[in-house]
């Protein structure tokens, strides 16, 4: 039985080859909740996004040093280079009043590892932000996605845990403060 | 003693713990109301407003409430295991119904809540406020918002001082309930 392998070490085998290959595999959707939410409102929506590089949202923006919480000094809230922005811009948001299944499909879209933060939706202007969290290390993930009539914004930032407990006690604020901080020039 | 004797004891035993634990476990859940059923409203409110602070998330951040400013919502917040809010605004009126209320407290004439403060009339804000205790211990908060355009909804879970609940209004998503609860010191 030497050219022939037993069929013990074929089933060893196999099952490392298994084992390997599911260590191997490249992530799958669920896993990254930026470009599961960006291909969600493309989907929905029937909308294309734009990555806009840094140096070309410098010159679109306030000339802001950046966002600033609750009436405090102006500082960084994104970990530095964590910040990754997909924007829509001059397109069409419209649901036809099916507003609520957009938020079901964004939720959809997201592994069970991200929390629902806060969700503020106004169907007549289409106006909706979603702030999802999820734990990374010792910082936590922050996913916000504001949608308006025209135009749409999909940031995801890392941020400090001492820095989500300044965010947490305005949550309405926290997304427009995240994003700000993301897209304006510093 | 006989086998069958000893084994139905060690059964019964087992049993008796599996059912303590569950009812502790229903005991300690109790105090989080199940509001996904006012998911529909969305669809009619002008604006929707919705707020999940879990336990991990409040105890994870709580700790870095390190600002002098900040010691006195660390404070009220020590053993908050949640923060639950629903808020909707309707450009017309009647675009809630009493069901719609009646499915909150329906919960909130559950075993261990008690209404402890009413206040308001149907053309302004009417505001009450329910507690949880599990023993001598408050278990949970919620307080329901009502006007004729809008309705809140909010759960504190864990045990929360009502004269401190102040210190939270405009903060995590909870409205202002100052005036109610002031109202009810004056009662007193």
């Amino acid at each position: 039985m030497n050219g022939a392998m037993k069929p013990k070490h074929a089933l060893c085998l196999a099952m490392a080859a298994t084992f390997l290959a599911a260590l191997a595999r490249p992530a799958t959707a669920k896993e990254d909740g930026f470009n599961d939410v960006v291909k969600a409102i493309e989907q929905f929506y029937h909308v294309k996004h734009q990555n806009i590089p840094l140096l070309a949202r410098a010159g679109m923006k306030a000339a802001k040093t950046a966002a600033r919480i609750r009436g405090g000094d102006y500082k960084r809230l994104a970990e530095a280079g964590s910040a990754r922005v997909a924007f829509f811009e001059e397109q069409n948001f419209d649901s036809h009043g099916q507003i609520a299944s957009f938020k079901a499909s964004v939720k959809n879209a997201l592994s069970v590892t991200w929390s629902a933060l806060v969700q503020t939706l106004a169907p007549k202007n289409e106006e909706q932000n979603y702030i999802y969290v999820r734990e990374l290390d010792k910082n936590f993930s922050v996913l916000v996605i504001t949608i308006e009539r025209h135009e749409a914004t999909v940031v995801e930032a890392t941020v400090a845990p001492q820095i989500l407990a300044q965010l947490m006690k305005d949550p309405n604020e926290m997304g427009k403060a995240l994003t700000d901080d993301a897209t304006i020039d510093p | 003693m006989k086998p069958l004797f000893r084994n139905s004891l060690k059964a019964i035993t087992v049993s008796v713990l599996l059912l303590l634990t569950t009812v502790a476990s229903v005991r300690a859940q109790s105090a989080k109301l199940q509001m996904d059923q006012l998911d529909v409203l969305a669809n009619k409110a002008s604006e929707t407003v919705e707020v999940k602070l879990d336990e991990h998330l409040m105890q994870t951040t709580a700790k870095f409430f390190s600002d002098p400013d900040d010691a006195e919502i660390k404070e009220v917040l020590k053993g908050v295991k949640g923060i639950y809010v629903k808020r909707f605004e309707f450009e017309k009126e009647g675009e809630y119904s009493e069901a719609d209320l009646e499915s909150i407290r329906s919960q909130l004439r559950n075993p261990g809540w008690t209404r402890i403060v009413s206040v308001g009339s149907k053309k302004e804000i009417s505001i009450e406020v329910y507690l949880l205790q599990n023993g001598d211990q408050i278990g949970g908060m919620a307080v329901l918002a009502t006007g004729s355009r809008e309705m809140t909804v909010v759960n504190i879970i864990g045990p929360v001082d009502l004269d401190k609940l102040t210190k939270l209004e405009g903060s995590f998503g909870v409205p202002p309930v100052g005036d109610a609860i002031r109202q009810r010191e004056k009662k007193k």
